[in-house]
């Protein structure tokens, strides 16, 4: 069961990400979003902060363990927007 | 002492407004595959990097040949995005400023590939021909057994295009050079004047012989038969 905020950040993902051949049905809200699951590298976790900071006016410390929880999947993700968005 | 002789062993060229009828060392795709690179590459690479690195797959199928690039322009897309962004004090993207450097494209085709050899990329505002011979000859007077020279430009985007020479197309061109081995490259002094070669020259070059001049450097090449 996907939510509208996850579906939102599925898009998001894509979008920002350039995920040529992925559709949001593809992100398993529960694997792994960087390296396994969906493959992201370090260059799309940078890519990924900026885009949480324009669209939800959320600021993460680059390297924090913090950051790499609420990073894991997407339903970490969205619950890290649910708490800190400002817009 | 007489400079080291090139040789051209084989070549690969992307060319997709041209009219390479049927020479099977052309891909002629407006959008080229990109098979080389697995999707997660491919995505961030724009369409001359995914030619180039279909072409260096070819030509550099054991992923062991040292590895230049030249490129006058380079990814001016992206470059000129970024000073747009930075203009507005817009926050930069992570991804672009990687990718617009020169030698992104070598250094993606290097981690799909797994190639660990020296990469160059080269800029040299016309003369890139002439450089990459230069650094050819260099690097196989050190004992490198061959090099694969790339050489590829998109058109600028149209709000650079006053600034630039006019673009004869995109295109992007790989050779594999040795020091013995293929046609030799004769190179002699020349008085011509012209434009500077592009990428669509040096294609036209290796598919016809005849003698290509670089005017800004005052050397010619012709291809032996």
């Amino acid at each position: 069961m996907t939510t509208d905020l996850e579906h939102e950040l599925k898009q998001l993902i894509i979008d920002t990400l350039e995920l040529e051949d992925v559709t949001p049905e593809d992100v398993d809200p529960d694997e792994p979003l960087f390296v396994e699951g969906l493959g992201l590298d370090s260059i799309d976790a940078l890519e990924l902060g900026l885009a949480l900071q324009k669209r939800y006016g959320i600021q993460l410390e680059a390297d924090s363990d913090e950051t790499r929880r609420h990073f894991a999947n997407l339903r970490t993700l969205a619950a890290l927007v649910e708490a800190r968005r400002t817009q | 002492m007489t400079s080291p002789s090139l040789h051209l062993q084989d070549w690969r060229a992307w060319l997709p407004d041209g009219d390479a009828e049927r020479d099977a060392r052309i891909v002629t795709d407006a959008r080229p595959a990109g098979r080389s690179l697995p999707a997660m590459l491919r995505r961030r690479v724009n369409l001359a990097g995914r030619a180039v690195a279909d072409l260096l797959a070819e030509l550099d199928p054991g992923a062991d040949s040292i590895l230049l690039h030249a490129s006058r322009h380079g990814d001016g897309e992206r470059t000129l995005e970024l000073l747009y962004a930075l203009a507005e004090s817009a926050p930069l993207s992570p991804a672009r400023f990687g990718l617009s450097v020169h030698n992104a494209v070598l250094g993606v085709y290097s981690i799909a590939s797994g190639n660990r050899r020296s990469l160059q990329a080269i800029a040299a505002g016309g003369d890139e021909l002439a450089a990459l011979f230069s650094e050819a000859r260099g690097y196989l007077a050190e004992g490198a057994p061959r090099v694969i020279a790339v050489f590829s430009d998109v058109p600028v985007p149209p709000r650079f295009a006053a600034h630039a020479p006019a673009s004869r197309g995109a295109a992007a061109l790989a050779m594999r050079l040795t020091l013995d081995s293929g046609r030799a490259i004769h190179e002699s002094p020349w008085q011509g004047g012209g434009e500077p070669p592009q990428p669509v020259d040096v294609i036209a070059w290796l598919r016809t012989g005849g003698e290509l001049g670089s005017p800004l450097r005052g050397r010619a090449w012709r291809l032996a038969p």
